[in-house]
């Protein structure tokens, strides 16, 4: 009796190994895809480039250029684990840059000062795009350009549509993102928040929660996660993150310039979506998300040293985020596909 | 197999599951071919397959564009009147209304969309458009499956006016009751052969019910009082909504209880409303004793220790893309654990482990993805799931649709340990077959009411049939032992 069991345990157990055997090799190439890519941009700029592309000056410029767009990576991901889009994350970054100019020189604020009424603006901006996607029920893509459209309008009014120049900006606000010997203190915020935000989506119920809404609302209001809830707390956390972003990218240039931000968002974007097809492969993900900002950051630094012009980079964002989709699209088809054959050998087996 | 179906007449169709009615319609549709025989319409040889003839077919997914206005629905089958090229609005709103006329029913306005109206009025349209191709038989689908009571008697009313301009209607149905006072004539299949054709004022429902069943049958009419526990782990006292009620019964700590009635009954929603997911219009429910207050969502419900497994497993239960220790584990409530508490990997690993091992779900990976899995592999991760969670009592609405046979026993296996375990299980099902074999006791609904209750040696597959069928006609007072 025991000795059948066991036989017919073993027949169905190979047969349902049999599809995952064949799909492990994809699922490896899949999960490291990205890590891999990422050491061959940076070996092949490397050689092409040995003194300029490894030198200090160039590793700093591009973490501490790209940290903004890490930031905001980041703080698209979180909506984006329930599939929600927030649009409004460039537009957001750019007021919160004015802002936190503006207050200090236009209205004499301390710096920290600014930055809590920066951060308390942008959380309050995060809560206004979870109120209009699930109480008032508008599509959040329609909901989140329509409210970053408003906030552009907000910075250019504060500003007048000028450049606000900071000329007597106070050290310690500029020494927010120094180098400090050879580490970056913008990337240093974005490894916290980075952190902070895998525990969260990684380790703790609240971040599956996200994933299981991601996956199925319906389903996920049936296992009694209260969607609205999440998908509101996703907008607050993106706020802030954006706000942050703002903070950071203010300390970094010194002025504030109404017209900076839009631009920001579509790096961002292809990041996390480019991210997605990595680590877990299907879902968007905090090492995905930052291996993408660095791949795109460095591969666009390598071509310009190798004397690409400046309109290069359009090229490559929106390159990217089509690849990067379309990558992922073919990654979920042919992970389907496995499924099926999966399933049938599995059901062969029952 | 024969049907004849005379001028103006409305000719009932019955047969339980497999019968043969969907293939007959589907070769009078043309879909499928006839290996054999002849279909004669107004006495001449007409070959469905080839031509397509003057039928029309209206199912129970009537096919209409909710956004869409009524005329453009009517314009949409019948076709858009033009005039140099363009669409003639006056002649499609004036057409959608003559439509309407030519059957005696006063039309609605056909500028308004068809999402704004009742579900009867929904259901005639879906008539009047398959008459607008000139039609002289109409063949309905369970036309009546999703209608309330009064609702349903409006399209009863609709198709008497029908027959009396001479079209023909040959109306397919599970509900036998509504059939008495309706239909004139009544053609009865079984295994694909036609067993009786006769004038409905020949015959009685018992006789219907032997006819489709092939085996004579003892009614039990069950007058059994509502049981009164002395503890109930579920009173539910005149709960209702829109949909459902008022019920009340009650299910006892280790008791597995049917809800049973045919698609469309309403029973859906009592064991929907029970667990939060929709709220009640009135009405009471004690669990243990305790009144659940009535504004409570699913979360809190969980937390009282109600489960439900709903019945649309894709889109519903199922977790895409997701692993089987998420899909195992998918929330805080269900795992037992509070939201910002840490999960940790290795110990969930053991607990999805330990769960794939005792349901033998194949693949046994806890890392497999839900996507990979067979559906009734998938169904027991979902089963499963809720066992999880602990529950002291479980709806299941039909937990085990469209699965193989083996897990199918695997899960009533699952179901009865639940049970011993001291939980009440609630089983919202279709499939008399699954409560006969799995339930204590049944309670039958038709038209939103308990209409009968079956237990001990009269829960039967043939006494559930008899009743669900019977019970549940708007005309029917036979076989039914009033409302719950």
């Amino acid at each position: 009796m025991d000795e059948q069991v066991s036989t017919n345990e073993r027949l169905a157990d190979t047969a349902a190994a049999r599809p995952h055997a064949s799909g492990r090799l994809a699922d490896l190439t899949a999960v490291y895809g990205l890590a891999v890519v990422f050491v061959l941009v940076m070996v092949v700029f490397g050689i092409l480039r040995p003194n300029s592309f490894f030198s200090t000056m160039n590793m700093n410029a591009v973490l501490v250029g790209q940290s903004v767009t890490a930031m905001l990576a980041l703080a698209e991901m979180v909506p984006l684990a329930t599939r929600q889009f927030d649009l409004s994350v460039g537009f957001h970054l750019g007021m919160a840059h004015v802002l936190m100019i503006g207050l200090q020189v236009q209205q004499n604020l301390s710096w920290p000062a600014a930055a809590a009424i920066v951060l308390a603006v942008a959380l309050l901006v995060g809560a206004l795009n979870g109120i209009l996607i699930t109480r008032f029920g508008i599509d959040s893509f329609i909901a989140t350009m329509g409210l970053g459209t408003l906030l552009y309008g907000v910075s250019n009014w504060y500003s007048g549509g000028a450049q606000i120049t900071g000329l007597n900006l106070p050290a310690s606000f500029a020494n927010l993102t120094e180098v400090i010997g050879y580490i970056p203190l913008p990337a240093v915020y974005v490894a916290i928040v980075a952190v902070i935000l895998w525990v969260v989506t990684e380790r703790l119920p609240v971040g599956r929660a996200l994933y299981v809404i991601g996956a199925s609302p319906r389903a996920a209001e049936l296992l009694g996660i209260r969607t609205k809830l999440y998908i509101g707390g996703a907008f607050v956390t993106s706020g802030l993150l954006s706000g942050i972003a703002g903070i950071m990218l203010a300390s970094i240039l010194g002025t504030g310039t109404p017209s900076v931000g839009p631009e920001y968002l579509l790096p961002a974007f292809a990041s996390t979506l480019l991210g997605a097809t990595s680590i877990h492969p299907g879902r968007v993900n905090v090492i995905g998300t930052l291996l993408a900002v660095l791949i795109l950051a460095f591969s666009f630094s390598g071509v310009q040293q190798l004397g690409a012009a400046f309109y290069v980079q359009y090229f490559f964002n929106g390159g990217i985020l089509i690849v990067a989709v379309g990558l992922s699209v073919y990654a979920a088809a042919r992970r389907r596909a496995l499924a099926a054959a999966g399933a049938g050998k599995a059901g062969a087996a029952d | 197999m024969d049907l004849a179906v005379g001028p103006g007449e409305i000719h009932a169709l019955v047969g339980e599951n497999g019968a043969g009615k969907s293939t007959l319609i589907k070769i009078l549709a043309g879909v499928h071919q006839a290996d054999a025989g002849e279909v004669r319409l107004l006495g001449e040889r007409v070959d469905p397959y080839g031509a397509s003839l003057p039928l029309s077919f209206v199912h129970q997914d009537l096919g209409l564009v909710d956004e869409l206005s009524v005329g453009e629905n009517v314009a949409l089958v019948a076709g858009f009147p033009r005039q140099a090229g363009l669409i003639d609005w006056p002649r499609v709103w004036a057409r959608a209304r003559e439509i309407y006329l030519a059957m005696a029913v006063a039309p609605p306005d056909p500028r308004l969309p068809v999402g704004a109206l009742s579900a009867a009025s929904k259901a005639v349209l879906g008539i009047v458009r398959a008459l607008a191709r000139q039609a002289r038989v109409v063949v309905l689908d369970e036309p009546t499956a999703a209608l309330p009571e009064p609702d349903a008697a409006h399209l009863f009313d609709v198709l008497r006016r029908l027959r009396a301009s001479g079209c023909s209607v040959i109306y397919v149905s599970h509900r036998l009751g509504e059939l008495f006072g309706l239909a004139d004539r009544v053609t009865v299949l079984r295994d694909g052969r036609r067993v009786r054709a006769a004038a409905m004022a020949e015959i009685t429902p018992q006789q219907l019910v032997e006819d489709m069943l092939g085996r004579s049958l003892e009614l039990h009419h069950a007058a059994h009082p509502v049981e009164n526990h002395a503890r109930p782990l579920l009173a539910v006292a005149a709960l209702e909504n829109a949909q459902a009620g008022p019920v009340s019964f009650q299910i006892g700590a280790g008791e597995i209880v049917g809800l049973v009635g045919l698609r469309g009954a309403g029973h859906e929603a009592i064991g929907r409303m029970i667990f939060g997911a929709l709220r009640p219009r009135g009405g009471e429910i004690r669990l243990d004793g305790t009144l659940l207050p009535a504004g409570e969502d699913v979360a809190a419900r969980i937390a009282r220790g109600v489960a439900l497994l709903p019945g649309d497993r894709g889109r519903e239960s199922a977790l895409g893309g997701m692993s089987l220790i998420e899909n195992l584990l998918p929330s805080a409530a269900i795992g037992g654990q509070r939201s910002w508490r840490p999960l940790l990997p290795a110990r969930e690993r053991r607990r999805a482990q330990a769960v794939l091992d005792r349901l033998d779900v194949r693949p046994r990976d806890p890392a497999a993805l839900i996507d990979w899995l067979s559906g009734g592999n998938q169904q027991k991760v979902f089963v499963g799931r809720w066992l999880e969670a602990k529950a002291r009592l479980y709806v299941m609405e039909e937990p085990t649709a469209g699965i193989d046979i083996g897990a199918k026993f695997a899960i009533h296996g699952l179901l009865a340990d639940v049970a011993r375990g001291g939980a009440g299980i609630l089983v919202v099902s279709s499939d008399f077959e699954e409560v006969a074999a799995l339930c204590d006791r049944a309670l039958v609904i038709g038209r939103a009411r308990i209409t009968s209750e079956l237990r001990g040696p009269g829960l039967t597959v043939d006494n559930l049939v008899a009743h669900a069928s019977i019970g549940a006609g708007a005309e029917a007072g036979a076989g039914a032992s009033g409302g719950g």
